[in-house]
């Protein structure tokens, strides 16, 4: 898939910017919802945006804090007819919302983590080729920024084998619930070309995050990582992705959560381990990153967004994992204050 | 003679109940330690992605 965002696309596309209102719409406002529209805000490229909201009235003050760019609030019903409309509202529904916005000739950028979403919004590939738009699929801490180092890393393989991704720390309010609800859902790994299920909450694996996060005990929990890096590595032997929890979280996993999430669960990482062949000799490399993953999303959505609008984006169904050449991506992030980090210290015999 | 007998098993059931609650707790609470490790995370840049 043909990927590499050209900044000179900017100047082609500075006249239409100019000479039209661009107009993103942001369809829910929690913490990855508030965290887009800011950096959409400072960036420029958006004259106006639209906050899509359960509670408007809440909006007052946040809509009083985005200088630059006209902001209108709207409460749930019909999608806007905007350039990109991008899906920040909890899990659940995504592919019917971004179904709707291709009608109106937009551009789709959704960050959920839930795997029947990501299935469904994967469904629409022909539809958005067919419309000459593009959805971005799990455009947040992981899925996306795990698939994108995740797609990097297995650039430096003659072969991949093996990528397993794991994740601690969560978003928002919102992304807490559906970490809850997915611990003890129905994982899903590939293995040798094929899907096993296995129960959430199995598969004990203490995982070295980067410092100062450190070693975790992670599990299996129904996280759409290894469906979308399936895409983009079909020849590998197996594919996992596990999420960090306490022996309280498993423990209260089947029950109602107890207690209101945290405003922000972070700060989060994401540990990616990719094994293969090198120079001929069976080679393993360990990448991650650091940082709140409410942040990481709103920044991987925001630049989304930012690269629709410019026309810098190939058309159709995909996700960060699916890129020919994840660097751009990662350098905007860089360029962001989210930095990726290698670890060194594994042997390569 | 009975009553000696129940008084011990009901004894025996609060203090294995104690013991259960103590472990319990402990168990969630604990953290269980983490081995040693070889290696550190270097923080990738601009030249590392070319």
């Amino acid at each position: 898939m043909a990927s590499l965002p050209d900044k000179e696309a900017g100047a082609n596309s500075a006249d239409r910017i100019f000479a039209d209102v661009t107009t993103v719409a942001v369809i829910g406002a929690g913490v990855v919802g508030r965290s887009v529209a800011r950096q959409l805000a400072a960036s420029g490229a958006v004259d106006r945006l639209i906050l899509g909201s359960r509670r408007p009235e809440r909006l007052r003050g946040f809509v009083r804090q985005l200088i630059g760019v006209d902001v209108e609030v709207i409460a749930p019903g019909p999608l806007p007819s905007v350039d990109v409309t991008v899906l920040a509202q909890p899990t659940g529904g995504h592919a019917e919302l971004a179904d709707e916005a291709l009608g109106n000739g937009s551009h789709v950028v959704s960050v959920s983590d839930s795997i029947k979403d990501v299935e469904a919004l994967l469904d629409l590939d022909a539809a958005a080729i067919k419309a000459d738009r593009s959805i971005i699929i799990g455009a947040s801490f992981s899925p996306g920024l795990s698939c994108l180092l995740a797609r990097h890393a297995g650039l430096r393989f003659e072969r991949v084998e093996e990528v397993h991704v794991a994740r601690m720390g969560t978003g928002g309010p919102a992304c807490q619930r559906q970490l809850h609800r997915a611990r003890t859902k129905e994982a899903i790994d590939w293995r040798d070309g094929n899907w096993r299920k296995h129960p959430g909450g199995t598969g004990r694996e203490l995982v070295w995050f980067p410092d100062p996060l450190g070693a975790r005990d992670c599990y299996r929990a129904a996280l759409p990582d290894a469906l979308l890096l399936s895409r983009n590595f079909p020849d590998v032997d197996r594919i996992t992705a596990k999420v960090a929890a306490t022996r309280r979280d498993r423990f209260t996993a089947w029950l109602p959560m107890l207690r209101s999430p945290h405003n922000d669960g972070g700060p989060g990482a994401i540990r990616i381990e990719v094994r293969g062949m090198r120079d001929g000799i069976q080679a393993t490399d360990v990448i991650g990153a650091i940082d709140y993953p409410s942040a990481v999303a709103g920044a991987i959505a925001a630049i989304a967004t930012e690269w629709s609008l410019l026309g810098a984006l190939p058309s159709g169904s995909w996700n960060l994992g699916m890129l020919d050449d994840p660097v751009p991506w990662l350098l905007e992030l860089e360029e962001r204050g989210i930095k990726a980090a290698v670890y060194e210290g594994i042997s390569t015999s | 003679m009975a009553e000696v007998v129940m008084r011990v098993l009901r004894r025996a059931l609060l203090a294995a109940s104690v013991g259960a609650a103590v472990a319990a707790v402990l168990r969630l609470r604990g953290s269980g330690g983490v081995p040693p490790r070889q290696g550190s995370w270097r923080q990738l840049s601009g030249p590392d992605f070319r």
